[in-house]
């Protein structure tokens, strides 16, 4: 081992002699293996210490060199843990942050690329070209209005579509999941472009209670919607919710300013009508939304995929109940509201929407 | 039990049960308090019941249907009910969804509904010195 065979030049021209740090050499060893043991380092350390020591030799009493190997040696090894510690400590720092690659991430990027390619090739020709061209290329909405003699707000709109397509499509694709019923695309692709009207014109928020499939893809849809602050939604199954529809129906309509009285008048009509879900159908959903047309109002709507209404002229009539009540839940909402409408299909269950108009002044 | 506050309590005073609902009740629990103070009256042997339901945030047709059957029960049982505390609002609701509580005695307060109480229920010595259960 080549410890200390040559010491540093200046050191000849010291006072002590080389010899005498030489003969300190076993005891440095003892001291860092008793410390480190078989620590790769260790070697290190003891030329380390034997360096220091040479360094300092001329400044040292005599007599005294092997007390101040020791000191040495012990001052060595506790700067190692501290650098070794310090370095652990800041590892993060220098770290890759690219996690390392997963065996099974190749395969989902493959999966994805297939996705991706897949939604690409149910879009129509000028819809891929125009979001290729604008997404991949670069070209912004005024360009390609300017070649397709387009306005640039009408190629932003187009855009705006086809990228909704491509959420659903590249969702469906990725699902390998064929939509089991004709009515799945379309609702989809009104939840996909946050489109209400055309939600409620293709009654999504019913179809997505019925169906599975859509049920689970409209999650990730709605997702990237921007939630509104002017709309609860809860979901309907046991006692516990009737209490938390009525409170979020009464929460939601006191910030638009209704009246103590109304608030309960809605808060009941809605008790009523959850009620009926958690009896009758066992699960569906209320949504309460604040309306600004024609006039300032709270709308309640209550689904449910139950066994449905067989004779809604009668379920409305005071009297009737099928569940040994007083059959006051509907005709008692419906007297509440100012607005009151059944949509019953047998089999597939139950809508109720109902609306309180606030009143001005 | 359900963890956190007590959602109903209800307590002797002498004769009497009182019953008070501290916040709004599902249905499950409406049906749960109903169980409880039925027996309580017979444990208690309670000649007369209050129901306090001033925290309720709605009386519905669940709501008021339970209230209605708790006094029939209770009154079989051989003790007189008087539901105290409803909120003006919730009577105004509770007349336009077509309910009422019925044949049920109602007092503004707790006061009002221990004097109701004091008034309608029959006080036999024999009874009282004996903590009988004997309604007339």
């Amino acid at each position: 081992m080549p410890v200390s065979a040559s010491p540093p030049a200046d050191a000849g021209r010291q006072s002590e002699p080389p010899a005498d740090v030489a003969a300190l050499i076993p005891l440095v060893r003892r001291i860092v293996e008793a410390r480190v043991g078989n620590h790769p380092a260790a070697d290190d350390l003891v030329q380390e210490t034997l360096v220091r020591v040479l360094a300092a030799a001329s400044r040292v009493e005599p007599g005294l060199l092997e007390p101040y190997a020791i000191v040495t040696a012990r001052n060595v090894i506790a700067s190692l843990w501290r650098q070794a510690d310090r370095q652990r400590r800041n590892q993060h720092r220098v770290v890759d942050l690219r996690p390392a690659e997963e065996p099974d991430e190749q395969v989902l990027a493959v999966e994805e690329q297939s996705a991706v390619a897949q939604a690409l090739a149910r879009l129509s020709d000028r819809e891929r070209e125009a979001l290729v061209a604008h997404e991949v290329a670069g070209e912004d909405t005024h360009a390609l209005a300017s070649q397709t003699g387009s306005t640039p707000g009408a190629v932003a709109a187009q855009l705006n579509r086809s990228r909704a397509r491509m959420r659903v499509e590249y969702l469906l694709a990725l699902e390998n999941a064929d939509p089991p019923t004709e009515r799945c695309r379309p609702v989809l692709l009104a939840l996909s472009s946050g489109d209400r009207r055309r939600q409620r014109e293709v009654d999504a928020a019913r179809h997505v209670l019925e169906c599975d499939l859509c049920a689970r893809l409209s999650q990730p849809l709605m997702e990237r919607g921007q939630q509104r602050d002017d709309e609860v939604h809860i979901s309907v199954t046991s006692d516990a919710d009737v209490v938390a529809a009525r409170q979020g129906a009464r929460e939601l309509a006191s910030r638009l300013g209704f009246r103590a009285t109304d608030l309960t008048i809605l808060a009941t009509a809605v008790s009523e009508v959850t009620r009926n879900i958690v009896r009758f159908a066992g699960s569906g959903e209320v949504v309460v939304e604040l309306v600004e047309r024609p006039r300032r109002g709270v709308r309640v709507t209550a689904r449910d995929t139950g066994p449905g209404i067989h004779d809604v002229e009668q379920a409305l009539a005071d009297g009737y109940s099928t569940n040994a009540g007083l059959g006051l839940g509907l005709p008692g909402a419906r007297r509440l509201m100012d607005e009151f409408a059944v949509v019953s299909e047998p089999g597939h269950g139950t809508t109720v929407t109902m609306t309180k108009w606030l009143q001005e002044g | 039990m359900t963890p956190g506050p007590a959602l109903v309590s209800i307590l002797r005073q002498g004769a009497y049960l009182i019953a008070s609902v501290h916040t709004a009740l599902d249905d499950s629990q409406m049906v749960r308090f109903q169980d409880d103070l039925i027996g309580e009256i017979g444990r208690a042997r309670s000649r007369g019941v209050i129901i306090d339901v001033a925290a309720l945030d709605v009386l519905d047709s669940f709501g008021s249907n339970t209230l209605r059957s708790i006094a029939e029960m209770a009154r079989l049982r051989g003790a007189v009910t008087v539901i105290v505390g409803i909120q003006p609002d919730v009577a105004l609701a509770m007349v336009k969804l077509g309910m009422g509580t019925g044949s049920v005695p109602t007092a503004l307060d707790l006061e009002e509904g221990l004097e109701y109480l004091d008034r309608h229920v029959q006080h036999s010595p024999a009874a009282s010195a004996r903590g009988g259960e004997r309604s007339r």
